[in-house]
C-alpha cells in the first residue's frame, strides 16, 4: 500500500507532522534511523527562551518573535499561525495521554529550575515540572539520592537560593528505589512502578519535608504510571511534589516519545525504526521513491509526498567532513552552512551569540519545500521540517521542542493545502 | 610578606623539575618546587605520551639517542608502573627513502639501540592496521607512558624523601645580589595564586626547570637563555587502532609517528618555531598534515572520528642556532650562568626529552653540587618511585577493577571509567582548583564524548562534598557503605602525605564552565562529522538542558579563569567581535595573552 506521505524520521518534527497529515486523513508512514532526540530532552515544549545575545529570558515569547529576523521560521509564519499550531498540539498532546501546562499569566514562558539550578524558560510543561514553577514563593526541598550519577540536588538547591529563591537540599540513599548498582533514570522510573515502591520512598520522604514545603525530585517519578506515582507520591507525603529534568537517558522526553509513537500507531501510522535512507529516485522534479539500507540492495520506498525530518548535525540529518564541506545525507539538497571551517566557530563555547555553523540548515519556502540558490523549490513533492531548517539555531535559543512540533505541523498543512 | 628558606629552589613543576626535586631531595638537600599552575601543565602533560628506544634519533642526532636508550632502560624500572611495554615498530613504507632503512639498522648497533628485523607479515600479524605495502619493518623497544602519573609519581618521591612541593605559585622575581661581575642569585619572590599573596624564598641554589618558559625566568635574573620553542600539534582518534608505537624509518618529519596511549592513538607531530609558548595556535593544515601522514602508515586512519587537538611546546635549545627548530638537537643542555653569565647560585636546564628527564636532573644536581661544594652520589637510577610494585601499565587495568568490584554504578566518566572514588580522592589529596588539575589527575573528560556527563557530575560532586564536608577520600573496598569503591592507578592515590588545606569559596559553576571551555579549545580544530554530532549531544546537555550560560557567577572569577581566556586571534572569531561580557556570565579577564589550544594528552 502506496501511502501518500513519508516521512522520513521519527523526531519530534516528524511525529508531530505525521499527526498532523494523518488527522486530515492523509495514508501516512514513518521511516527512521534511530528513536530522534526527544530521550536526551526535558519532555517541555520550549518555544524562545533567549533572543541571540541577551542575557535574560525571554518572558513573552509570542511578543518576541516579531524582533526575530525576517528569515526565522517563526518569523515567516507569525504569532498567530504559531498560537494555532501550539494549541492543536496539546490538544493532540492530551488526546494521546499527556498533560501540557502553559504559564500564567497567559503567552508567557514558565521559569523552571535546571539540573544545575540554573532557571529554565519553557512554554508548555509537564504537569509534574511545572510544579517548579519560580514565580511561585513557597520554598523548595530539592531530594536527590546518594550514588545516583545524573542529578545533585546540593547544587540544585545552592544555585537557586543564590538567585532569590528558597531551596534547600536533602539526600536519600538510592536503596530507597532499588538495590541495583548501576541504574540510570530510566532503570529507577521502572523501579517505582513497583507496588509499594512509592510508599517506602514517601516514608523515607516524610521526616524531611517541612510544612509548606514542595517537593523537587529528579525527573524518575514512573514511566507507564506516571500520572499515578507522581499524584500518590504528593498524596502520601501531603506535599505539593515536582520533577526536575536529569541528564539524559531523559524520562519525561521518553514519555513524551512513547505516548506519541503509540498515538501514530493506533491511528494506523507504521513506524519503522532502523532503516538509513541513503538515496532517492527523482524524475522530472518528482521524488519517487527514498532507498535505504539493507544487506542485499536497497529497499525502495515509494509515496506521493516525502518529509524530510531527519534533524540537523545532531539528530543526523547534515554531515561533513575535514575539508569544510557540509552536506543532506539523504538528498544532497544544498545547505546555507559556510564551506569553510574556518567560519563555523567562535572561540568561546558559550558565546551568547552561538556559533555561525549551528545557524546554517536547508533553506526552504514559505510551503516548507527546499529551494535552491534562486528559492525555487527542488522538488514539487518534497518538504521538510524541524532542526534541519536554516536560520536558526534551536539550541542556542532554547527553542528545539518549538521548532519541531511548529514546522512540523506547518509543513503537513503546507502539503495539505 | 610570608618568607622561605631552603636550599636548593626548583622552578617548573614539569618531569624535569620533578625530577631535580626528587634526585636532589635523595640527595639530602632541603628543597622546594614551585610550579605556576598544575604539575604537568606544561609541555610534560602535552606531549604524545611516548618512551622513546632512540631509534628516531639515531641517525640525525646520536647523542640524544644514546640518552634515550639509556634512559629507557632505568626508566622501566624505577617508573615501571607508568610504563607500557608496547615495543615500536620502524617502518618503511613505500614512500621512505632508499638507503635510509640500512643506516637506521647500522646506527642502531653502534648505538646499541635493540634493533631486530622482523618479516613484514609478522609485523602484520601484530598490527593488522598496519600498511601492508611495507617494505621492511624493525622491532625496537619503544614504549608508551603516563607523563600525568610519572610526574605525580616522581613528585610523591621527592616529598617522601622532604621536597615540598607548591603548586600555583609563579615566579614574579628572582632575588639578585652583588655588582656587575660578582652576581649572585639568592631566592625568589612567588605569587601564591590561589591565596592572592606574595612568599620570598630563600635559596642557596635556584634551578631553572621552566622548559619553554626558560628564557622568561632566566630574564628575570637579567640572562639572555634563547629557548627556540618548537610547537608540536597532535591528533588523538576515538579508538586505539594501535598497540605499537609505529614509526616511519626516514629522517624524522612532521607527521611520522603514532603513539598508542590508554584509549587511544596519538598521531604526531608538527615541529613549528613560535615565538610566545603560551600562544599556541592550532593551524588547520597541521591536522589534515597529521591525518594524511598518518594514512602512511596505518591507510583508512583518517576516516576515523578524530577527539581532539592539542599543541606543546619543546623547550629546545642550541647556543647561536639560527635554522629550522625540527633541526635543533633532542639533547640535554645544563646552562652553567656562573661559568656562562658570571651570576651564581643559578643553573637553567633546557632541551632534552620526556624519556631524559631522569639524566637532565643528575646532570643538574651534579653541577649544584659542585657549586655548592659538597659530594653527594646521585642515586635516582637505583631508586624506584612509590607505585612501581604495580608492575607495568596495561589497557585493561581500570577495566579490570571496575569488573572486578562491580563499579559500573559508580562511573562519573564512563569514557574513561572514572569512578566517583577516584575523583573524590584525587581532589582530597591533590590540590584541585579546576576540573582540568582532576583530569590530569585521573583522565576525566579526555574521551569521546569530551566531558559531555562528567563535567556536570564531577563539578557537582565537588560542590557535595564542600558543603555536606563529606569527605570518604579514605573509603576501601569491604567498608560497610555498599558505594564504596576500590583504589585504581591514578596520580590521585600517589599522595600518602596528609591532604593539602582545602580552599573556602568554592565556585561550582565557574569549575564547571572553566572546564566546558578548556574542552572546547581541543575540539575546535577537529570539529566535523561524527565529533561534530557528538559536540552537540554535549550543547544540548549544557545549554538546553541545564542552562549553564545563565547560571549565577556575580562577576567572580577563578584564579584560573583567565588561564582560559580566549582572545580573538583564535579560530573561528571574527575581528571586532564583542567578548562576552560579566553580565553573560563569562568571568573572563582582561589581561590578553593567554594560552590557548593547550592541553595535555586526550
Amino acid at each position: 500500500m502506496r501511502p501518500d506521505l513519508l516521512v522520513i524520521g521519527a523526531g519530534l518534527a516528524g511525529l508531530s507532522a505525521a499527526l498532523r497529515a494523518t488527522q486530515a486523513g492523509l495514508r501516512v508512514r514513518i521511516i527512521a534511523k534511530g528513536l530522534g532526540t526527544l530521550h536526551w530532552s526535558t519532555g517541555n515544549l520550549d518555544l524562545l527562551g533567549y533572543l541571540p545575545g541577551a542575557p535574560h529570558p525571554v518572558r513573552k515569547p509570542m511578543e518576541a518573535i516579531y524582533t526575530l529576523p525576517e528569515s526565522h521560521p517563526y518569523a515567516r509564519l507569525g504569532p498567530e499561525r504559531i498560537g494555532h499550531c501550539l494549541s492543536w498540539w496539546q490538544k493532540a498532546l492530551g488526546a494521546a495521554g499527556l498533560a501540557y501546562r502553559p504559564a500564567t499569566p497567559a503567552r508567557s514562558n514558565w521559569l523552571l529550575p535546571s539540573p544545575a539550578g540554573a532557571v529554565r524558560p519553557t512554554y508548555l510543561a509537564t504537569e509534574a515540572q511545572a510544579g517548579g514553577d519560580l514565580s511561585q514563593a513557597e520554598p523548595m526541598l530539592i531530594v536527590g539520592f546518594q550514588g545516583m550519577r545524573d542529578f545533585y540536588p546540593h547544587l540544585i538547591a545552592e544555585n537557586l537560593t543564590r538567585q532569590g529563591y528558597a531551596a534547600r537540599a536533602a539526600t536519600l540513599s538510592l536503596a530507597v528505589i532499588t538495590r541495583r548498582q548501576d541504574s540510570n533514570t530510566l532503570h529507577l522510573a521502572q523501579e517505582l512502578e513497583r507496588p509499594g515502591r512509592v510508599q517506602e520512598l514517601a516514608a523515607a520522604l516524610r521526616p524531611l519535608v517541612r510544612p509548606g514545603e514542595r517537593v523537587g525530585l529528579p525527573a524518575i517519578l514512573g514511566l507507564e504510571r506516571h500520572q499515578a506515582i507522581w499524584q500518590g507520591l504528593a498524596t502520601a507525603l501531603d506535599a505539593p511534589v515536582f520533577e526536575i529534568p536529569t541528564l539524559p537517558p531523559s524520562v519525561p522526553g521518553i514519555r513524551l516519545h512513547r505516548a506519541l509513537t503509540r498515538h501514530l500507531e493506533a491511528q494506523g501510522v507504521q513506524i519503522q525504526v532502523g532503516l538509513t535512507a541513503i538515496g532517492f529516485q527523482a524524475d522530472r522534479g518528482r521524488i519517487l521513491a527514498v532507498e535505504t539500507e539493507s544487506s542485499a540492495r536497497p529497499w525502495r520506498h515509494q509515496a506521493e509526498g516525502f518529509l524530510l525530518a531527519t534533524g540537523g548535525i545532531l539528530g543526523g540529518g547534515f554531515n561533513s567532513d575535514p575539508q569544510g564541506r557540509f552536506w543532506e545525507v539523504v538528498f544532497n539538497l544544498p545547505l546555507t552552512v559556510p564551506q569553510d571551517r574556518n567560519a563555523w566557530f567562535r572561540p568561546h563555547f558559550l558565546a551568547p551569540e552561538g556559533h555561525p555553523v549551528f545557524r546554517g540548515g536547508l533553506a526552504v519556502d514559505g510551503c516548507f519545500r527546499p529551494v535552491d540558490g534562486h528559492g525555487t523549490p527542488l522538488y514539487q513533492n518534497l518538504w521538510a521540517a524541524g532542526n534541519l531548517l536554516a536560520h536558526v539555531d534551536a539550541i542556542q535559543e532554547r527553542s528545539v521542542e518549538g521548532l519541531a512540533v511548529i514546522t512540523g505541523m506547518a509543513a503537513a498543512e503546507a502539503l495539505l493545502a | 610578606m610570608k618568607q622561605q628558606t631552603t636550599e636548593i629552589l626548583v622552578i617548573g613543576g614539569g618531569s624535569t623539575g620533578t625530577g631535580v626535586a626528587w634526585d636532589a631531595a635523595l640527595r639530602g638537600f632541603q628543597v622546594i618546587l614551585v610550579e605556576k599552575r598544575d604539575l604537568t601543565h606544561g609541555t610534560t602533560g602535552r606531549y604524545h605520551g611516548l618512551l622513546h628506544s632512540g631509534g628516531r634519533y639515531v641517525v640525525k642526532d646520536p647523542r640524544s639517542a644514546e640518552e634515550c636508550i639509556r634512559e629507557n632502560r632505568i626508566l622501566r624500572h624505577t617508573h615501571a608502573h607508568c610504563i607500557e611495554d608496547t615495543g615500536g615498530f620502524f617502518v618503511v613504507t613505500p614512500e621512505d627513502e632508499g638507503d635510509y632503512p640500512d643506516r637506521f639498522q647500522e646506527a642502531c648497533a653502534r648505538v646499541g639501540i635493540p634493533c631486530t628485523e622482523i618479516p613484514v607479515a609478522e609485523a602484520l600479524r601484530h598490527e593488522p592496521l598496519l600498511n601492508p605495502r611495507a617494505s621492511r619493518v624493525f622491532a625496537v623497544p619503544d614504549a608508551t607512558a603516563d607523563s600525568f602519573l610519572a610526574t605525580h609519581a616522581t613528585a610523591q618521591a621527592a616529598r617522601l624523601a622532604g621536597a615540598q612541593i607548591q603548586v600555583y605559585h609563579e615566579v614574579v622575581a628572582l632575588l639578585v645580589e652583588g655588582g656587575e661581575g660578582a652576581r649572585r642569585v639568592t631566592g625568589a619572590r612567588v605569587r601564591d595564586l590561589i591565596r592572592d599573596e606574595e612568599v620570598i624564598i630563600h635559596a642557596d641554589m635556584v634551578i631553572n626547570a621552566a622548559g619553554a618558559w626558560a628564557g622568561q625566568v632566566a630574564q628575570l635574573a637579567g640572562i639572555p637563555v634563547h629557548v627556540i620553542p618548537g610547537k608540536g600539534t597532535m591528533v588523538a582518534m576515538n579508538h586505539r587502532m594501535v598497540n605499537t608505537v609505529l614509526n616511519r624509518c626516514k629522517m624524522p618529519a612532521d607527521g611520522d609517528i603514532i603513539v598508542p596511549i590508554h584509549t587511544v592513538a596519538v598521531l604526531g607531530t608538527t615541529d613549528e618555531k613560535v615565538s610566545d609558548p603560551e600562544h599556541l595556535r592550532i593551524e588547520p593544515w597541521e591536522v589534515q598534515l597529521m591525518l594524511e601522514e598518518g594514512e602512511k602508515l596505518v591507510p583508512g586512519i583518517s576516516q576515523a572520528r578524530v577527539l581532539r587537538a592539542w599543541a606543546g611546546v619543546r623547550p629546545l635549545y642550541q647556543e647561536g642556532f639560527q635554522g629550522e627548530s625540527r633541526d635543533v638537537t633532542r639533547a640535554l643542555t645544563l646552562l652553567d650562568h656562573q661559568q656562562r653569565d658570571g651570576v651564581a647560585g643559578f643553573l637553567t636546564i633546557t632541551g632534552g626529552k620526556w624519556t631524559t628527564f631522569r639524566l637532565m636532573a643528575e646532570v643538574t644536581v651534579d653541577k649544584a653540587c659542585e657549586q655548592l661544594g659538597t659530594r653527594r652520589p646521585c642515586t635516582t637510577a637505583e631508586t624506584p618511585v612509590p607505585g612501581v610494585q604495580q608492575g607495568h601499565y596495561w589497557l585493561g587495568h581500570r577495566l579490570s577493577e571496575v569488573e572486578e568490584h562491580h563499579l559500573q554504578g559508580e562511573l562519573i566518566c564512563e569514557c574513561e571509567l572514572v569512578t566517583r572514588a577516584m575523583l573524590e580522592q584525587a581532589a582530597a589529596h591533590n590540590p584541585t582548583f579546576t576540573l582540568d588539575d582532576l583530569r590530569r589527575d585521573v583522565r576525566l573528560g579526555m574521551g569521546p564524548c569530551q566531558g559531555g556527563f562528567c563535567t556536570y557530575r564531577a563539578a557537582a560532586i565537588l560542590h557535595e562534598r564542600s558543603v555536606t564536608g563529606k569527605d570518604d577520600a579514605q573509603a576501601r573496598p569491604g567498608d560497610a557503605d555498599a558505594w564504596d569503591v576500590a583504589y585504581i592507578q591514578s596520580p590521585a592515590h600517589q599522595q600518602t602525605l596528609p591532604p593539602p588545606a582545602r580552599l573556602e569559596g568554592f565556585q561550582p559553576n565557574l569549575l564547571l564552565r572553566d572546564f566546558l571551555q578548556e574542552r572546547w579549545k581541543g575540539l575546535v580544530p577537529i570539529l566535523w562529522g561524527q565529533q561534530l554530532k557528538q559536540e552537540r549531544l554535549d550543547a544540548l546537555i549544557y545549554l538546553h538542558l541545564m542552562n549553564v550560560d545563565h547560571l549565577p557567577v556575580d562577576g567572580e572569577a577563578s584564579p584560573l579563569t583567565d588561564f582560559y581566556h580566549l582572545d580573538p586571534a583564535q579560530i573561528g572569531a571574527e575581528p571586532g567581535q564583542p567578548q562576552a561580557s560579566l553580565a553573560e556570565g563569562q568571568a573572563l579577564n582582561e589581561r590578553a595573552g593567554k594560552e590557548k589550544n593547550q592541553e595535555g594528552q586526550p
